[in-house]
């Protein structure tokens, strides 16, 4: 079964004579354990599209099925729910809380469910793994841009959802620290077996992925699946240019 | 500058609709009540000029200088608008003291003692008289009835009106112009345009008509706020409180008080402050709310003074609009109600039918006038000017404010950099939600205590204002009572200035008998001396003034005397009934009153003294202590014993414990001590009981007389018979003026409350806004929080948790700063300046429940409006 399907969907902002056709048409469907990264130029509908996969933002046509549930369907407070257990969002800016420190920021989520036990021995481990346990006092201010995408990472992984939708997570950061954001993306990808579905407008660093999709004036043009023809994975810090 | 005001405003229409309506609210709450105080003023005024007269000054009169007046100039530095002349021929002692006056109409119009029926006498032979004269005289008050006075027979011509709270002490008839006598004595009543300062005015009459000054009478209740006397150069009252010893910072709050009217003044200041307060907070939201934009003009180069002037222009033309407009709503939703509040000011204006007068109607017979609401243009020229100056520093300070932050801050936002506890709150906490919200509010310690402080304004101008009103209701109830000599509607005394005169005890039963009597307080009383040591006097320069007065000399040898190395000091002793003594209860201000003292022992109640500034004292003396009273033997007067000089056989010399100290009276007497315009002297008090075993005084001297509800005039003719072989006893109905003064009374409360209600009502806006800002400033967090999956209920739940917040610090805030701070300033101002603290008084703690339980509802509305905001908008907007 597929994790993920978009079938016929259609986004229309505005009404009338101010209608823009964000999206036209998207047909998509995402195995588990995928690492995806939607490609397109600025303007061409791939954060929408990511938005709509989320359940940030709903289509004007077509349905979505995340783990076979269409999203549409499920009322508001479902809605956010299902958001809350199966998706997990990385965002440009990291959106991180500024009151509160890393550690908390990570723990947030986890305390939306009150039925779900916080368990501080995997978010212990989620820094370790992304290499921020020593800064889980600081506050976000105090750190650098590519330690606040880690952070932000660490909070999308803590409800170990099935998917980790990832806007830009580079866009903010220099290409050293691009590169290491993108091998944790990678490895908590293999390591959690999440899939990953990560908008980016370069080139490059979506080479890491597992399959490229893109995407122009609101229309997927073309994919390119590289999981048969690269069988070995990046590792860590992978062998990419940005 | 004006281009990017406008449009500014234009795009942050919802701030700039908090900023324009700050301004039209506080605009409405400035003017009106300016002008609700000025009209009040303007309104006490002619209600003084019923009571008192409507005459600025009386001066002593002979026909040259009225010839001159009536031939002189009008307009020579002073106008003359009005003058009477009033002329006492003859004056009798029996049965009562009576005067026969002459007058012109004017002087009758200026004192609203004009004809109710009949006319005024023509010839020698008649008289007009008031109704409570002519009923005590025993006469039906009809024109034509012949009255016999002084064994002479005068035909009744005309019915006036009686003064306001007939003076039992005096009683007057009005004869003609031809009613010959061999002793006149004549005074003047002038009346000058009242514009400028009055003490002006009279300073060129007398100068103009070469008159002396010293004998010129102040009618000081009409020229309180007219400027009825000079007053003293603010210099002279800085350079006395801060040189002599008996200076102080009370000293010039109540010599500001008396003669600059600073509750007036200091009221307005007050407004200009809280309009500020208010306007300089919101403003402060809406530009908090845009540091962005500015931050991106600063960045493209835009110069201090070009963003000073966005600000300000921005500022003021939402002024120019807002204030005028809000001027205009304030003044006219006021004028509309004013005719509904119409009693506050002018107590004295109801309506009564002339044409049946009866005893309980004699007094104020005019017709129903409308009180007048007067605009305080010039309070609103100087709240205008204030604040269009006060708007200048307020962007100035914003500005200053905004430069304290760098470009980076500015632009994104972030004008605090957080630095919190390390502390990880997760590991004992699930409520993260909860740890956002108090750091959200708290990570800006200066920041939350001034909102704080604003947000507890309102609640807390509403606590001062009630307890105010508190203390004014029972402040009011015994001023009736012991100052006006209004305790009871109905009140029996003694036109009489000899001991030997009483109410017999088998009258005071008779009158118990009648059917329609609701409740009696006979009171004996005896004039007394006390002894005190020299060096326990205290204000020896009030008694010196006393001394001064020649009745007090002549018929008392002083009030204070020196006595060897004591003082002998004229006291009036009451005999109160138990009723009054348990009620004498809420004024104790040291010690107890026992019930079982009154029976047996030889306890008494002194009434301490206070001075000008409101502080209490009986010369030292505490409850347990002695003192030693010295009261005549026999009730005959022959004129000395009351100088209480007499041999010692003549006087019962006792000595007393001191039970409690209080802090007045309840009814007193209005004969002996208590003349020539000097209320409350210095008090004794006992019981009935005590005075009968120890002084042997079984009659009365006063009755307090309530009826039941609804007694009709049978009561007030049984009254009348009950006392017809009372020598010298007369009967006063205070029904219409009790009525008057509760009525008055009763609707100033609900002047002040009503106030206090606007207070709060702007107070609460300004919560609304300040929590809506405090939650939409951070709607990119509660967003952050939204995109991570937190459902509606949770959502609401975690805001809500932020209003509870809210409201409970502002409810501790408002809880601290009353009891802490403001009730202490309150007990100050109230002591020391109104002279009417009450230590029973209290806010209702219903009302005090009420305040802190509407914060915590308008915090919690407050932050639910901005939640809906967040919520109605997809979670992406928030972000």
């Amino acid at each position: 079964m597929h994790i993920l399907e978009l079938r016929h969907v259609e986004k229309i902002y505005g009404e009338k004579e101010n209608q823009v056709k964000a999206l036209g048409d998207i047909n998509l469907k995402v195995n588990p354990g995928e690492f995806i990264a939607i490609v397109g130029t600025s303007g061409s509908g791939k954060s929408t599209l990511l938005n709509l996969m989320g359940g940030l933002d709903s289509p004007t046509k077509g349905a979505i099925y995340v783990k076979g549930k269409e999203i549409g369907s499920l009322k508001r407070k479902a809605l956010t729910i299902f958001r809350r257990r199966n998706i997990g969002f990385v965002f440009q800016n990291y959106s991180l809380m500024p009151v509160l420190n890393v550690y908390d920021n990570v723990a947030l989520p986890v305390t939306f469910d009150s039925g779900n036990h916080l368990n501080h021995g995997y978010i212990e481990e989620l820094l370790k793994e992304l290499g921020i346990w020593n800064k889980r006092k600081k506050y976000p201010q105090e750190l650098s841009g590519g330690q606040q995408q880690r952070v932000a990472i660490a909070r999308a992984l803590v409800n170990k959802p099935a998917i980790l939708l990832a806007d830009e997570p580079t866009g903010n950061l220099d290409s050293a620290t691009t590169v290491e954001v993108m091998g944790l993306l990678k490895t908590s990808c293999r390591k959690y077996n999440q899939t990953i579905l990560m908008v980016t407008h370069n080139e490059g660093i979506a080479q890491i992925c597992d399959r490229i999709i893109h995407i122009e004036d609101g229309r997927i043009v073309n994919e390119n699946n590289f999981i048969n023809t690269k069988p070995s994975d990046a590792g860590e810090g992978g062998d990419f240019t940005c | 500058m004006l281009k990017l005001a406008f449009q500014n405003m234009r795009y942050y229409k919802s701030q700039t609709m908090a900023i324009f309506f700050s301004i039209f609210l506080t605009a409405a709450l400035l003017s009106g009540i300016g002008s609700l105080l000025y009209s009040s003023q303007l309104n006490e005024t002619e209600n003084s000029k019923r009571i008192y007269g409507n005459w600025h000054y009386a001066l002593p009169s002979n026909p040259q200088l009225l010839k001159s007046i009536k031939k002189g100039d009008r307009e020579q530095g002073f106008f003359l608008e009005q003058y009477g002349v009033k002329e006492i021929r003859e004056t009798i002692t029996t049965p009562y003291e009576i005067s026969f006056v002459w007058s012109d109409t004017s002087y009758l119009k200026m004192t609203d003692r004009e004809l109710v029926k009949g006319n005024y006498p023509a010839t020698p032979g008649e008289l007009a008289a008031d109704i409570f004269t002519l009923s005590n005289l025993g006469y039906k008050g009809k024109p034509g009835e012949i009255i016999t006075l002084n064994k002479t027979e005068y035909t009744l011509s005309g019915i006036l009106n009686s003064p306001w709270a007939a003076d039992t002490d005096h009683m007057e008839v009005f004869v003609s112009e031809d009613f010959k006598s061999t002793d006149v004595l004549s005074t003047l009543y002038v009346k000058f345009r009242e514009e400028g300062k009055l003490y002006r005015q009279l300073y060129a009459f007398l100068d103009y008509y070469k008159i002396s000054g010293n004998d010129v009478e102040n009618n000081d209740k009409v020229t309180k706020y007219l400027g009825g006397e000079e007053p003293e150069h603010l210099y002279q009252i800085l350079k006395f409180a801060l040189t002599d010893e008996k200076g102080n910072f009370t000293y010039i709050v109540l010599k500001l008080q008396a003669e600059y009217n600073l509750a007036f003044y200091g009221m307005v200041l007050l407004l200009c402050a809280f309009s500020l307060c208010v306007i300089y907070s919101i403003f402060q939201i809406s530009v908090s709310k845009r540091i962005l934009q500015y931050g991106i003009m600063e960045t493209l180069g835009i110069s201090d003074r070009a963003l000073g002037g966005t600000l300000l222009a921005e500022l003021w033309m939402l002024f120019l609009i807002g204030y005028p407009l809000g001027c205009l709503a304030g003044n006219s939703i006021l004028k509309l109600s004013y005719r509904r509040l119409a009693g506050i000011f002018t107590p004295l204006y109801f309506s009564a039918n002339a044409q049946e007068i009866s005893a309980a109607d004699s007094l104020s017979l005019g017709d129903t006038k409308t009180p007048q609401f007067h605009t305080a243009c010039w309070v609103m020229l100087i709240g205008f000017l204030f604040l269009f100056f006060a708007m200048f520093l307020i962007g100035i300070l914003t500005l200053l404010s905004l430069k304290k932050q760098t470009l980076r801050q500015a632009m994104a936002e972030d004008p605090c950099f957080l630095k919190g506890s390390r502390k990880i709150y997760s590991r004992r906490n699930r409520n993260l939600t909860g740890v956002v919200i108090r750091k959200f509010m708290f990570s800006n310690p200066k920041k939350i205590t001034g909102i704080l402080l604003s947000l507890s304004m309102g609640g807390c101008i509403f606590l001062c204002t009630t307890y105010m009103v508190e203390n004014l209701k029972i402040h009011a109830e015994m001023s009736l009572k012991s100052d006006e000599g209004l305790s009871s509607p109905y009140r029996i005394s003694l036109m009489s200035h000899t001991l030997g005169d009483t109410i017999p005890k088998e009258t005071v039963e008779e009158i118990k008998e009648l059917p329609q009597l609701a409740e009696i307080h006979a009171t004996k009383y005896i004039p007394g001396e006390i002894t005190i040591g020299k060096t326990e006097l205290e204000w020896d320069e009030y008694f010196d003034e006393r001394n001064k007065d020649s009745y007090f000399r002549e018929r008392f040898g002083g009030i204070c005397v020196s006595r060897g190395n004591n003082y002998g000091i004229k006291y009036n002793v009451y005999g109160y009934d138990s009723n009054l003594i348990t009620q004498l209860k809420d004024y104790i201000l040291e010690g107890e009153i026992s019930e079982k003292d009154w029976e047996k022992g030889n306890k008494i109640i002194a009434v301490a003294n206070q001075d000008g500034q409101g502080n209490f004292n009986f010369y030292g003396k505490h409850p347990g202590d002695t003192l030693l009273l010295k009261v005549p033997k026999a009730f005959k007067d022959d004129g000395e014993i009351l100088r209480f000089e007499n041999p010692k056989k003549d006087y019962l010399e006792m000595e007393f414990e001191l039970a409690a100290i209080v802090s007045r009276p309840l009814t007193q007497e209005n004969r002996f001590f208590n003349v020539n315009g000097w209320k409350n002297h210095p008090s004794l008090i006992l019981s009935n009981p005590q005075m009968e075993r120890l002084y042997h005084i079984a009659d009365y001297s006063f009755l307090d007389i309530e009826p039941v509800k609804g007694a009709d005039d049978a009561f007030f003719d049984a009254l009348l018979q009950a006392i017809q072989n009372v020598p010298r006893a007369v009967l006063k109905d205070d029904t219409k003026a009790i009525q008057a003064q509760r009525n008055y009374l009763g609707q100033q409360q609900l002047f002040f409350t009503g106030i206090a209600v606007i207070f709060l009502a702007i107070s609460l806006f300004h919560i609304m806004n300040s929590a809506n800002h405090s939650i939409l400033s951070h709607r990119r967090e509660y967003g952050i929080i939204l995109s991570m999956g937190i459902t509606k209920g949770q959502f609401y739940r975690m805001i809500l948790s932020a209003g509870i917040l809210y409201g409970i610090l502002t409810d501790v805030f408002i809880f601290l700063l009353y009891h802490i701070f403001l009730r202490q300033a309150m007990n100050y101002y109230m002591a020391h300046v109104l002279q009417f603290l009450h230590f029973t008084a209290a806010v209702p703690r219903e009302i005090f429940i009420m305040v802190l339980v509407l914060n915590l509802l308008i915090s919690l509305i407050a932050v639910l409006i901005p939640a809906g905001k967040i919520l109605k908008a997809e979670v992406l907007e928030n972000l």
